[in-house]
């Protein structure tokens, strides 16, 4: 029997690709072709190379999703993290890095989306965005640096000329504020 | 490193930010502590979350046709039974050629080791047990010689001890002057014992012989003997029912598997009576 897509939660969906379900490898597809190409974009900011990569990351999906284990974490995080590992070794690959640094550290807004993403935008996706833009800059861009430019906390130190142990200290109390805000404004259940 | 010192590491951890040993030195202590498990799974996931923060951009539409079509060419290419996901794999296939490659040269270096060692413990064993095969036929003809002497020395003692042994002196002729025996020998059964003493060695083509020669009979043929480098000897025989009430002895040297009659030189002989 084929599962419904549009009506099953995360973990359900993946255990239907698991089974070899296209169905459910199409709705899982639908449900985060937006969030996984725009987050592989970022890394990328080649649209080509991006679309290579979520290509990939959905067959990978297809491939591995029986390795998705529920206890160890949510849906969301297990496709995200795929997504960002290939986009990042696709980047390193590249050796544009330096190239792309200036870009990546860039705020959110300041390079919006088109007017038909806008209207596709998740309300959960507005409600991480509020809370990225109450934390410090200085928080908010360490934590931008790691996570779209996959540098460790002694590069971003180097990069940024700072202490590698201020570059600790606003990477932990930023990503634990996040966490909190997210907390604050049920998030938690995405 | 503490546990408090762990717990700050965890979010730099969910931000694969961390480097040097700090990362290894974590990894080890999340698998023993589970709160720390806890916090960082709830910390990857806020991590999760920062994907939201880019602008949102769609892929181009036939993006997703070109996914289904590559998964629909995959899924007739895998057989369906790998694909159950209701069936968990016995073990998972190999991740990479390479290491495939590896592991088969591994298990065939493996194969040909063992197959070394065993061929070589079997040619050792083989020739261990030859080894023990030649001393257990040693062993087993110096038992048949010893068996072999015991009884010959319990047929000397018989006769020697005999009731009715008699004993008849063997003197040394020209030929051998200084040699001599003794002949004991049971009269009513005629089990005999010859002892020499003084008796040159023959060479190997030729042996003593002993030689029954009653009085008017021609001789009688007895035992073939040789003696060791002392002139000694003793052996039993079966005196000749003709021999035993009145007959000379006499050793010969004869050729090594005997004669019929007397065609050597005497060297003992006992008197005539």
């Amino acid at each position: 029997m084929q599962a419904e897509p549009s009506k099953i939660s995360d973990n359900d969906l993946l255990k239907a690709i698991a089974r070899g379900d296209e169905g459910a490898l199409a709705g899982c597809y639908d449900r985060y072709r937006l969030i996984l190409f725009s987050l592989i974009l970022r890394i990328l900011h080649d649209r080509q190379e991006a679309e290579d990569v979520l290509q990939e990351v959905f067959l990978q999906v297809w491939r591995r999703a029986r390795d998705f284990d529920e206890s160890r974490g949510r849906a969301f995080t297990w496709l995200v993290t795929i997504a960002r590992s290939r986009a990042l070794d696709r980047l390193r690959a590249s050796g544009s890095r330096a190239r792309l640094a200036t870009e990546a550290e860039q705020e959110p807004h300041d390079s919006m989306g088109d007017a038909a993403a806008d209207a596709v935008r998740s309300e959960e996706g507005e409600i991480v965005r509020r809370a990225l833009a109450e934390l410090p800059a200085e928080q908010r861009r360490t934590l931008f640096m790691a996570y779209f430019e996959g540098l460790t906390q002694t590069e971003i130190a180097a990069r940024l000329g700072d202490p590698l142990g201020t570059v600790k200290t606003r990477m932990r109390s930023g990503l634990m504020k996040l966490r909190e805000l997210l907390r604050d404004r049920s998030v938690d259940s995405l | 490193m503490e546990h408090q010192e762990y717990k700050e590491l965890l979010a730099i951890s969910a931000l694969d930010a961390l480097d040097g040993t700090d990362a290894l030195h974590l990894e080890a202590h999340l698998k023993t502590c589970v709160e720390c498990r806890g916090e960082i799974s709830e910390l990857r996931d806020a991590a999760g979350l920062l994907a939201h923060a880019g602008p949102i951009q769609a892929p181009s539409e036939d993006l997703r046709a070109r996914i289904l079509a590559d998964v629909r060419a995959e899924k007739q290419s895998v057989r369906p039974s790998e694909r159950l996901s209701n069936v968990m794999p016995i073990a998972k296939p190999p991740k990479s050629g390479f290491t495939t490659q590896w592991l088969r040269i591994a298990a065939i270096l493996l194969f040909v080791g063992v197959g070394f060692v065993l061929l070589s413990m079997f040619l050792v064993a083989q020739r261990e047990i030859g080894k023990l095969t030649r001393e257990v036929e040693i062993q087993k003809t110096e038992l048949n010689r010893e068996r072999e002497a015991r009884m010959e020395g319990q047929k000397v003692l018989a006769v020697i001890m005999s009731r009715d042994a008699r004993t008849i002196q063997l003197a040394g002729t020209q030929t051998a002057q200084t040699a001599r025996a003794i002949f004991v020998f049971d009269q009513k059964s005629g089990r005999a014992v010859l002892m020499t003493d003084g008796l040159p060695m023959t060479s190997t083509e030729k042996a003593y012989e002993v030689w029954f020669i009653p009085k008017g009979h021609a001789p009688m043929p007895g035992k073939v003997f040789t003696v060791d480098s002392s002139g000694h000897a003793m052996i039993t025989d079966q005196m000749p029912s003709e021999a035993m009430k009145d007959a000379v002895i006499a050793i010969t040297v004869e050729p090594k598997s005997g004669s019929a009659a007397p065609t050597g030189a005497i060297y003992l002989a006992s008197p005539a009576s």
